[in-house]
């Protein structure tokens, strides 16, 4: 039986911005193994994102209101205190985003960034070790010059660089659970694949858990191991990725898969 | 590094410019140096034979280049009333002048940055709106106002210090620095209260940017956040302001080392002008323009600094 690192039960979230609280996720169950990729797929909305970004604590405090419990092996994020929870993010939780042309500090040095976590986590390792491992990590994504990239500025990279070098940021600490959320969707479809390749890869040798939060049916089918499908804040439909994508049970998940793009041949 | 070259230049014509208007000023300006020296009983012929002797019978293009010229061999001129070197009448009191903006400057970046910084942290709570009343509160007395509460305060009341007994670098510096203390905080107050009125809009704008999230996403504290990633992102239009600062400091020394009765540059500027001594003012004002553009200098350095992304040719 494998190691369960993430047991998410009940979980919900409520805004409170507005005058009437307004439910976004609500009864979200779900559990992810260890080395395992869980695919979460859904329209803009259906509170995809909120749950991911709740996992990796980054929710605000305020203004909203959370249900339920997030498990992280074993230990519940959502009661935990606020430095606890800081000492696994970015150690053992790490999160990739977006948008790799402003998620990168504008002003910092790519190897101070990649190297950030293992600074703040693990104040025992010396400088030169950290920057040895941050150019290990830069080599790993596949960068042709790591010393190079080591000393740029965000600005002097590509997008499809900056998101590499956000993975290398996001696995320099080995952490447990990698969590991207919607990582390829500002790229072109030739990077597209290049990360998903290297997202696969380093779930095989590091036997890192990923949760790949996508709207991208295509990308989700090529990735997971499992497939959670959402829609307005709730889960519609899970299992593994061959029955959701052959047989699936629900009418919205039939809809989602019906509306794939093909290429007529 | 062909950057700088034209920056250089541009400073050079900038400076070259402020010297044509500033003696172009004083030759519209009603007010004839030879006739005050002299009072208004001097008969014309002694007039018209002091103005042969200070040159002033020649035309006005003449006197220019012959001043600049002489500007650019480090001879700034002879004072009309007192009978010196201009360049070793500024020299004596620039660095007291200079002092009191070095310790002002030094007073607003020191608390502005925290308190800043602490105000962004605690943004829109109870800290942070009785931050922002008293900001606007002394953002709004101007510094010869709070000279004047201050020297009434700590010399009058507290007896801290004496109140005009302004002591020389040359004797003692310590005392000296003592002295300009109060002057540089009734400088520094108003601008601290801009600086970090500044940083802190500056700050809550970066803070709502990706990379803070990212940043938060790697178990940064929100101090950390704030210091390691936001700060420096959030310098610039701080640095503007810092960079002007100090050229205003200069400039409206005249104010405050009056309260204070500091004999430093803005003392001989002020005196300069009522007695129509044309080199000293020419002088000072070549000095100030200088330090504005030096400032627009090294602010643009320091952007280069800052944000790598202004580094590109």
């Amino acid at each position: 039986m494998a190691e369960t690192i993430l047991e998410v039960k009940d979980f919900g979230i409520e805004f409170h911005d507005h005058d009437r609280p307004e439910r976004v996720v609500e009864h979200v169950n779900f559990t992810l193994q260890k080395g395992e990729i869980l695919g979460i797929v859904g329209e803009s909305g259906s509170g995809k994102s909120m749950s991911a970004l709740a996992i990796a604590g980054l929710l605000p405090r305020k203004k909203l209101k959370k249900e339920g419990q997030i498990l992280f092996l074993g230990e519940d994020l959502m009661t935990m205190e606020r430095h606890k929870l800081r000492c696994l993010q970015g150690d053992e939780i790490s999160m990739i985003f977006q948008e790799p042309m402003t998620a990168l500090n504008p002003t910092m040095k790519i190897g101070k960034q990649v190297e950030e976590a293992l600074r703040i986590h693990h104040p025992e390792i010396s400088a030169e070790e950290r920057k040895k491992r941050a150019l290990t990590w830069l080599k790993n994504v596949e960068m042709d010059d790591p010393e190079r990239v080591y000393e740029a500025y965000p600005h002097e990279l590509s997008g499809g660089m900056r998101q590499r070098v956000m993975i290398a940021a996001a696995m320099v600490g080995n952490p447990q659970l990698l969590i991207a959320d919607e990582c390829t969707t500002a790229l072109d479809v030739t990077v597209q694949a290049q990360i998903i390749r290297l997202l696969l890869e380093i779930n095989k040798t590091e036997q890192v858990s990923v949760l790949f939060i996508s709207h991208d049916l295509s990308l989700i089918r090529q990735i997971s191991h499992r497939v959670i499908v959402m829609q307005l804040g709730h889960i519609v439909e899970q299992g593994d990725v061959e029955q959701i994508f052959n047989h699936p049970q629900e009418e919205y998940t039939k809809k989602l898969i019906a509306a794939i793009p093909q290429v007529e041949l | 590094m062909k950057h700088y070259g034209k920056k250089l230049i541009s400073m050079l014509l900038t400076l070259l410019a402020v010297s044509f208007l500033v003696f172009a000023a004083f030759e519209i300006i009603p007010g004839d140096p030879a006739l005050s020296k002299l009072g208004d009983n001097a008969t014309p012929e002694a007039i018209a034979a002091l103005r042969a002797e200070m040159g002033l019978d020649r035309p006005f293009i003449v006197r220019y280049l012959d001043w600049l010229l002489d500007c650019l061999k480090g001879n700034l001129g002879e004072s009309y009333s007192y009978h010196m070197p201009v360049s070793q009448m500024i020299g004596d009191k620039l660095p007291i002048t200079l002092t009191m903006t070095i310790l002002s400057m030094l007073l607003t970046v020191a608390v502005s940055v925290p308190v800043g910084l602490l105000l962004s942290k605690y943004a829109y709570s109870k800290l942070d709106r009785a931050g922002y009343v008293a900001n606007q509160f002394l953002m709004s007395i101007p510094s010869f106002f709070l000279g004047i509460l201050l020297t009434w305060f700590f010399g009058l009341i507290l007896k801290w210090f004496t109140p005009g007994g302004f002591v020389s670098y040359k004797k003692d510096f310590g005392g000296f620095l003592g002295y300009l203390i109060l002057p540089s905080v009734a400088i520094a107050i108003p601008k601290c209260a801009m600086s970090v009125k500044l940083l802190r809009s500056a700050i809550l704008t970066e803070a709502d940017k990706d990379y803070v999230r990212t940043a938060y996403s790697r178990g940064n504290s929100t101090m950390e956040v704030l210091y390691r990633h936001v700060l420096k992102n959030a310098m610039i239009p701080l640095v503007t302001f810092w960079g002007m600062a100090v050229a205003d400091t200069i400039a409206g020394s005249i104010v405050v080392e009056q309260v204070f009765n500091i004999p430093g540059i803005g003392r001989i500027l002020l005196t300069s002008i009522s007695h129509r001594d044309y080199p000293v003012v020419e002088a000072i004002i070549l000095l100030i323009a200088f330090v504005v553009v030096l400032m627009n200098f090294i602010v643009d350095l320091l952007y280069r600094k800052l944000d790598p992304r202004m580094r590109r040719e």
